[in-house]
């Protein structure tokens, strides 16, 4: 699970760049796509975080 | 003189005062937005960068409004946020849970937000296929009440807490809010439905659809900043500041009164406006039409 949260990290991470940069779709700039895309980004990391710590006593 | 205002004072302050009731209250602020114009004949031209700026401005003024409601709330939810990140595991501090669950409930509705606004509301954003989602709203919120009466009065399920809501649950309840991209079926009518099915009390069912409102009217009005500064922005800009004001005082009273209400009461009253205000619209509409 640790390794899909990563790697479903980096893909979005990659498909925010792509519509930030307006390669993504040709009709130009998606900026609020490239912004959930992050957002998605960010909440694997969060989930990977959560799969790695330690269960507390 | 001003000639090229795309609405009127009036008009102005009558959509503010709309947007901050309508937004909170489970009968459709976009149903409305589109609806009343249309009944009204108002001439506003509601693709105009002005107008957009006009609307942005009231979300804002909603938002802020929401945050200010809850700000203590917010606070405690965000260090509940934090402590869960820093050890790496969600507890058994509800604002934790909560502040999860309004993580789980805003995914849904971001990503088919961003994904499906501009398709849907070309599609449907229009006064007669409106007035009709407004009626299915009020069909919804019965058809929920009915339901949470045969699983809770009749079948004896118990209630469960906010917090004790699951992950899987917060997404459903972020689900059924994205319902309200088409217009005429409200965000928080949908949201609290959800959460009844989900075994919530009215109470906290409302009180989980108006935490989930805050981060998506903020991140949508926020997303919208730049139209402010469009060119023909300045337009407005009396409209737009005394509209921000009033959609923030209306939003704030609105958002005070259901969480009173919803203690006693349920959907019901709500449901049944939507019904008969979606019908006469409907009949207006198409009679109009025929005219």
């Amino acid at each position: 699970m640790k390794q899909l949260a990563v790697i479903l990290a980096v893909a979005f991470l990659i498909i925010a760049v792509l519509y930030w940069t307006g390669h993504f779709y040709p009709t130009g700039v998606h900026t609020k796509h490239g912004i959930v895309a992050a957002a998605l980004a960010l909440l694997c990391l969060v989930w990977f975080r959560f799969q790695s710590a330690s269960p507390t006593r | 003189m001003r000639t090229d205002a795309v609405v009127t004072f009036v008009q102005a302050m009558l959509l503010a005062v709309l947007q901050g009731v309508s937004e909170l209250f489970p009968i459709s602020s976009l149903g409305h937005t589109v609806l009343v114009p249309a009944l009204f004949h108002w001439n506003v031209d509601e693709g105009s960068d002005a107008f957009l700026a006009f609307v942005v401005a009231l979300h804002l003024g909603t938002a802020l409004a929401l945050v200010a409601f809850y700000g203590r709330e917010w606070l405690a939810l965000g260090a509940g946020l934090l402590a869960s990140l820093v050890r790496g595991r969600i507890g058994e501090d509800p604002n934790e849970r909560v502040a999860w669950l309004l993580v789980a409930g805003t995914v849904p509705v971001a990503v088919l937000g961003v994904l499906l606004e501009s398709s849907v509301k070309r599609l449907f954003a229009a006064p007669l296929p409106v007035a009709l989602f407004l009626v299915a709203n009020g069909g919804l919120m019965l058809l929920g009440e009915r339901l949470r009466r045969r699983q809770h009065v009749n079948a004896g399920h118990p209630y469960r807490a906010l917090d004790r809501l699951g992950m899987r649950d917060g997404v459903l309840v972020g689900l059924a809010q994205s319902l309200a991209l088409l217009p005429g079926i409200s965000r928080s009518g949908a949201a609290i439905v959800a959460g009844l099915l989900r075994d919530l009390r009215h109470e906290d069912a409302a009180r989980y659809s108006f935490l989930l409102a805050t981060p998506v009217i903020f991140a949508a009005a926020a997303l919208e900043i730049p139209k402010l500064f469009a060119p023909d922005a300045h337009v407005v800009l009396v409209e737009a500041l005394a509209g921000a004001v009033l959609a923030g005082v209306t939003a704030y009273a609105s958002v005070a009164f259901l969480t009173r209400w919803f203690r006693h009461n349920d959907l019901r009253p709500f449901a049944w406006y939507c019904i008969v205000a979606g019908t006469l619209a409907f009949a207006l509409l198409v009679t109009k039409d025929i005219a």
